[in-house]
């Protein structure tokens, strides 16, 4: 845990102080007694002695590799876990010009066919049923409004 | 007289054709949630919130609580039948639940667990209904140092008793407060942290954040792993316990429901910590401890009445003071305040119809619970056997389009993914995500209660002190710290020796 840590600490020091100089760009105090830039400021503050203490309280930690690679993914899930953002990501690129339901068949025959090795009829058939229990229940039956795209659908 | 009077005004609101629907609908996909490793119920909750927008206030309500106590039958499920919770809340009921299950008892724990989980909601129920009124009498003289006073020992209660590691569980919820600041600022009206992007004019959505940390992350560290899963047979005649095995749990299940409503009272202490805490009670009372961890039946009855009442514990404060103790009861607070609704002590002067039909919908929902789990739970058994690969495509739908609809653009969807990978590598590190959503929630209150209760004392900082209720909660938050901080103290001192030996 002790890297774990320390990044975390740090992270939350670098964020702290950002809140701490953010919050200068505020009033402190106002005329009825505290400005917005109070409550940032303290919070940066607060922030930046438990990120601190957390940062020396670490130090002293015992190093434990074998914890820090049980709790970090390997590298082949690490690639399966980029894959699913990278797919979810696209997703949220291309939905509004391909359409919400074109974009789910899409989104679902890939994460099938390229992550989880289903065949392509498999696939393309998974991509087909969601696509429409999409369509039935979120477009027909709740009225949600999805993104149409450029074919209308 | 007075509460039973609301109380039967609040069915008269619940027993409409619809309320009634809602209700079933939630209770459903509560046990369904409860069931599937991969969602728990406060992203279920947050996911439905934006479907809900064009609802009245007290069906959506209705639907999301029983969700949030239908999680709680369905957790046990994974538990007896795979030795996987499906809830954090169920761990407990792994240890005796899935030795039942070994040995052919896996029925009659199943059965056990829904019977004391029936009797759990029903009791704990009353005794939300008994405290939550008196307790929004008293909470009506808070005025905003009060209030103030509330919410920090409320928060500080949540980091204490929540997280494994106290320091991460205060700096989550830190950062949590300072999201909550960016958007128009509660004193001046002024952007703050804005940056001119009009998308962040109205803060981080609450929704898209809970939506990330507990269920994108949770399903990136499901699919880390081709996850498995290969349920024990259970058939429908197994599953009514026997006469004698009922009888022999009715003081774990009335034990348990006194455990369950005490903690979940307790802001922060959670269905997972009373369950664990009524696992304990039941072996320490137990006249043959040793058959604990060996399918005690008690061992079952036990912690699943205790999580279940914990649920109607929890709305003591959600209701009364408009405090959230739990992730789920955040995520609830916040979807009220996105309906119009102010909770907290005033709900039940300026909206009594709609919360005399949330309580009512609880006894409700309890009975669709009951009848709907002992016959269904071998079709819901049968849900675990769906590949997840098939399943987890669905959930990260839901979770785009429950982010999407919340204002019809990407924006809030690109905000759940990176909230997705943050809290994957929060679970990694054992940083508790709860704590950076309930403050996220409850920054801005306190930021706002704390102006206020300034403003009308001339910016005098002894307010907090100087008035009784306010100094009190101080207190109380104060001997926590000082309580959680020796513990900690020894806590550390025993691993350095037991590192040293």
């Amino acid at each position: 845990m002790k890297k774990g840590d320390i990044t975390f600490s740090a992270i939350c020091m670098g964020l702290s102080l950002w809140l701490i100089l953010e919050s200068q760009k505020f009033a402190y105090a106002s005329k009825f007694g505290i400005g917005p830039g109070f409550f940032p400021f303290w919070l940066g503050i607060v922030l930046a002695g438990f990120s601190l203490f957390k940062f020396i309280a670490s130090l002293t930690e015992k190093y434990d590799a074998e914890d820090l690679k049980r709790r970090l993914p390997r590298l082949g899930s690490l690639g399966r876990l980029g894959l699913i953002m990278l797919i979810m990501a696209g997703f949220a690129l291309v939905m509004n010009g391909l359409g919400f339901i074109l974009t789910v068949f899409l989104f679902v025959s890939i994460i099938l066919f390229v992550l989880e090795g289903d065949s392509a009829l498999r696939s393309i058939f998974y991509g087909v049923m969601f696509s429409a229990a999409v369509f039935l229940v979120f477009r027909y039956w709740l009225d949600v409004d999805l993104p149409r795209g450029l074919l209308g659908i | 007289m007075d509460i039973l009077n609301s109380l039967m005004q609040g069915f008269a609101t619940v027993l409409t054709p619809f309320n009634l629907w809602m209700a079933a609908i939630g209770c459903f996909f509560g046990t369904l949630v409860g069931i599937l490793p991969g969602l728990g119920p406060s992203a279920t909750i947050a996911m439905l919130i934006p479907l809900t927008f064009g609802m009245n206030a007290t069906p959506a309500m209705i639907m999301m609580c029983a969700i949030y106590y239908g999680a709680m039958y369905g957790g046990s499920t994974t538990s007896i039948l795979l030795n996987v919770p499906g809830e954090s809340a169920s761990v407990v009921t792994c240890i005796d639940g899935y030795q039942m299950a070994r040995q052919g008892r896996g029925g009659a724990a199943l059965g056990i667990s829904a019977i004391g989980s029936f009797v759990a909601g029903i009791l704990g129920t009353i005794g939300l209904m008994l405290i939550c009124v008196p307790l929004a009498k008293f909470a009506l003289k808070f005025g905003p140092a009060e209030f103030f006073s509330l919410i920090v020992m409320g928060l500080l209660t949540i980091v204490y008793v929540g997280g494994k590691s106290i320091s991460k569980s205060l700096m989550s919820g830190i950062i949590g407060m300072a999201l909550g600041t960016i958007g128009i600022d509660v004193i001046q009206g002024a952007p703050r942290f804005v940056y001119d992007l009009p998308e962040l004019m109205d803060g981080v959505s609450f929704i898209t954040v809970v939506m990330g940390l507990f269920g994108i992350s949770e399903v990136l560290e499901s699919a880390e792993e081709r996850l498995k899963i290969t349920p024990i047979n259970v058939k429908f005649k197994e599953l009514w316990p026997t006469v004698a095995e009922v009888w022999q749990s009715k003081w774990a299940i009335l034990r348990g429901t006194a455990v369950g409503f005490l903690m979940g009272a307790l802001p922060g202490a959670g269905a997972t910590i009373s369950s664990f805490v009524a696992y304990a009670v039941e072996k320490g009372v137990a006249k043959n401890p040793e058959r604990f961890g060996k399918g005690a039946i008690e061992g079952v009855a036990g912690p699943e009445s205790a999580n279940n009442a914990c649920t109607s514990g929890a709305m003591v404060h959600l209701l009364a003071l408009g405090i959230p103790g739990s992730g789920a009861t955040a995520v609830m607070l916040g979807a009220l305040m996105l309906y119009g609704l102010k909770p907290g002590p005033m709900m039940f002067h300026t909206n009594p119809d709609f919360v005399w039909a949330l309580i009512a919908s609880m006894f409700i929902g309890n009975a669709i619970l009951i009848v709907m789990n002992l016959p269904m739970i071998p079709l819901f058994a049968t849900a675990l056997r769906i590949p997840y690969r098939y399943l987890y495509p669905g959930i990260l739908l839901i979770c785009i389009i429950g982010a999407y609809s919340l204002s019809s653009s990407a924006y809030d969807v690109w905000v759940m993914l990176v909230f997705g990978v943050i809290g994957y590598f929060m679970k990694k590190f054992d940083i508790p995500g709860a704590p950076m959503v309930i403050a996220l929630i409850l920054g801005p209150m306190l930021e706002y209660n704390l102006y206020r209760a300034l403003a009308l004392s001339r910016g005098d900082m002894t307010v907090f002190f100087t008035r009784p209720i306010s100094a009190t909660l101080l207190a109380i938050a104060a001997i926590m710290t000082i309580m959680f901080s020796f513990k900690t103290v020894r806590l550390k001192r025993a691993m350095l020796e037991e590192q040293e030996e």
